[in-house]
């Protein structure tokens, strides 16, 4: 029982030195390592990345998402490429146009009736994203293509939102986020998650309730 | 004489004061509306060995760098840590005054 709450503390530890790929803005400055983690009832994912440039940024995920009926289950390791295409400044917004590149396995587990088929392939991830942000509004769309022979979980997504007022920068400032998104042959439904997001210069946190009423949660840290 | 010399040593404080006085240096740039985003110009201004402290506003679009007596900072050097940190500046200025002062709003 120790040794299994000491490898579940120690498994949480590395979850929070770990990046989403789909919130605020998924590249640090240069020198800089960004940590995400995004947990859900399907989707559980843990990643970090390395910034070479104030525009490319290297790094790893782990990402385990289930279908709805949970007789699907595809476990993802990749080494990823983030690239920032274009950034357009403005005196009071920011928009950004990215691409990211992810290539590594999936092991896969589909049960059906009382038989089960394991299998582990080559995949590759390869997405893009837009994005908009002034202090008070913020919206995103992302659309990343997780293919491997036989398999196509491409998974869409769109969040928009805004804050409830403005903070100065050392004080924690809180918007509500709306994600729509969409895993191609996982689910037949469209996961809408409204969530709280808490936006400090150190953190990004994030939670909400989806509309099948299940919990999630992400947090992201740059050091 | 007594005034005389009164009003001598002001001017000599006055004149040393300005000599040594510390330059705030406010820096507009563009693009910077989230804080989480935003750290990196303050990690990278800060660890700069002339910087005293930094302050950052978003919505007034602004940089502010105090400097360490004695200390200058050039504008390309200043120009290039907030690019590489993913912004655009639009303008730098010397202010006369103190961060302090800038951070409670009174220099407009």
């Amino acid at each position: 029982m120790y040794i299994f709450l000491q490898k579940r503390l120690i498994l949480f530890g590395l979850m929070l030195f770990i990046h989403p790929s789909a919130y605020a803005a998924p590249l640090g400055y240069q020198g800089s390592v960004m940590t995400m983690l995004d947990y859900s009832q399907n989707w559980r994912e843990a990643s970090f990345n390395y910034a070479v440039t104030n525009r490319d940024a290297f790094g790893l995920t782990h990402l385990e998402i289930r279908s709805d009926d949970r007789q699907k289950k595809r476990t993802i390791d990749e080494f990823t490429y983030t690239k920032l295409l274009s950034r357009w400044n403005q005196p009071s917004s920011q928009s950004n146009l990215w691409l990211f590149l992810g290539i590594g396995s999936l092991r896969g587990e589909d049960k059906l009736g009382l038989m089960k088929d394991s299998f582990d392939k080559v995949l590759v991830n390869p997405g893009m994203q837009f994005d908009y942000e002034t202090t008070r509004v913020y919206f995103a769309a992302t659309h990343k293509l997780y293919r491997a022979t036989d398999i196509n979980h491409d998974f869409s997504s769109v969040r928009a939102g805004f804050s409830f007022y403005e903070t100065d920068y050392e004080k924690t400032q809180p918007w509500f986020i709306v994600e729509a998104r969409y895993t191609n042959h996982l689910s037949d439904k469209v996961e809408i998650t409204p969530m709280l997001r808490l936006i400090n210069k150190s953190f990004f946190v994030e939670g909400g309730i989806n509309n099948d009423a299940q919990p999630r949660l992400n947090f992201m840290y740059t050091f | 004489m007594k005034k005389l010399i009164t009003i001598l040593f002001l001017a000599l404080s006055i004149n040393s004061v300005s000599a040594f006085a510390t330059p705030t240096l406010k820096v507009s740039v563009n693009g910077m509306v989230c804080a989480f985003c935003a750290q990196g110009i303050e990690k990278k201004v800060k660890a700069l060995a002339e910087t005293k402290e930094v302050y950052v506003n978003l919505k007034a679009h602004l940089v502010a760098i105090e400097l360490k007596e004695g200390k200058k900072l050039s504008n390309e050097t200043i120009t290039k840590i907030i690019k590489d940190a993913g912004y655009d500046v639009t303008n730098i200025e010397e202010s006369e005054h103190p961060l302090a002062h800038i951070k409670a709003g009174m220099d407009k």
